[in-house]
């Protein structure tokens, strides 16, 4: 990929593809998601999704799977404004790029 | 490298932060691994590449949170901070090493000549109290560790001299118990003329090493003796000596 992913943006993308699941989702999942839009290697989430966690955006519960716990991650109320916060940015932000690309601002 | 090779290695790597980290971490990375499933399990090793990458990783977003200068790209977490630009930076920093360096001798010059205009004047009576200082401060110290100095060396010195007389008190007894055995041998002559000149031929023999060997420890002590003699009168003059020179 050309274009780095900033904290930030590496944030709406983990709270975007676990907020898709109400009932929550596991690590190598939102990896494997995450992955489908952007090149990101495998040790980075973990970071992501505890700062997350710590930020009371994801909360994280253990549940039986397979005869072992498997810890799942659900996005908070916190989570879900945080994440509308990032939408409604990254609306702005790729009109204008998208406006500035197609010569459409010349102000 | 296994999957357990892997998780051992990254709970070493995980043992400077805080316990309910490293549980949280290993608790995910395992769960990673089972969902992943056995037949990924290479796979897997492969995409995080090293324990020391994961490690890295995981510290790096303890260490400072608030951090907004990250980046994620293809190749995991980048700090532009921590980049070190080597082209355009080289060329800066060797301008600026040049600049010091320039900066540091003209110091060095101005700070030697301050000092030579008024070190005489303080020089003699600083050396003084100095001196009073570290006999005052170091008093406690040093004279027990004196003492003991030359309770050592008396020690040695005393075992040394022994030592010799030790050797010289031997070679006496041998001689003696020669002299006896020629004398016992003679006695025994008559009885029993097989022992007698068993006892006279041993007697003989004894007397003969006892001799040689007192004289020879005589001899050693002679040369010895003077020698450790001069040697601790050389000791012992040689501070006062010094001192007399100075």
């Amino acid at each position: 990929m050309v274009f780095n992913t900033g904290a930030a943006l590496l944030d709406a993308i983990v709270l975007a593809v676990v907020s898709r699941e109400a009932e929550g989702t596991y690590g190598y999942k939102i990896t494997q998601d995450v992955r489908k839009a952007i090149d990101v290697s495998e040790s980075t989430l973990y970071p992501v999704l505890r700062r997350l966690q710590k930020d009371e955006c994801l909360e994280v519960y253990d549940r039986q799977f397979d005869g072992r716990n498997r810890r799942y991650y659900k996005v908070t109320e916190k989570g879900m404004a945080q994440l509308n916060l990032y939408q409604t940015e990254w609306k702005k932000y790729t009109k204008k790029i998208n406006e500035l690309f197609e010569g459409g601002v010349t102000a | 490298m296994n999957r357990i090779e892997f998780m051992t290695e990254l709970a070493a790597l995980l043992q400077d932060i805080p316990e309910y980290e490293r549980v949280d971490a290993m608790k995910y990375y395992n769960d990673y691994f089972d969902d992943a499933g056995e037949e990924n399990e290479q796979e897997v090793i492969a995409e995080l590449e090293s324990p020391q990458k994961v490690a890295v990783n995981i510290k790096a977003d303890l260490g400072d949170r608030v951090t907004e200068s990250g980046e994620y790209t293809e190749t995991g977490y980048q700090d532009a901070r921590f980049d070190d630009r080597k082209m355009p930076a080289g060329r800066e920093n060797e301008e600026q090493k040049c600049e010091n360096e320039y900066h540091y001798q003209d110091n060095g010059t101005s700070y030697e000549q301050k000092k030579e205009s008024s070190s005489p004047r303080t020089s003699k009576t600083l050396k003084i109290i100095l001196i009073i200082a570290i006999l005052v401060i170091a008093a406690p110290i040093i004279i027990p560790i004196a003492i003991g100095i030359a309770a050592a060396v008396l020690g040695i010195l005393a075992a040394v001299f022994c030592v010799f007389i030790a050797i010289v008190v031997v070679c006496v007894a041998i001689a003696v118990i020669g002299i006896v055995l020629v004398c016992s041998g003679i006695m025994s002559m008559i009885p029993e003329i097989a022992v007698g000149l068993a006892l006279l031929g041993t007697g003989l023999i004894l007397t003969v090493i006892g001799i040689i060997g007192t004289v020879a420890g005589v001899r050693l002590c002679m040369i010895v003796f003077p020698g450790i003699v001069r040697g601790i009168v050389w000791i012992c003059r040689w501070p006062f000596h010094r001192k007399a020179v100075a």
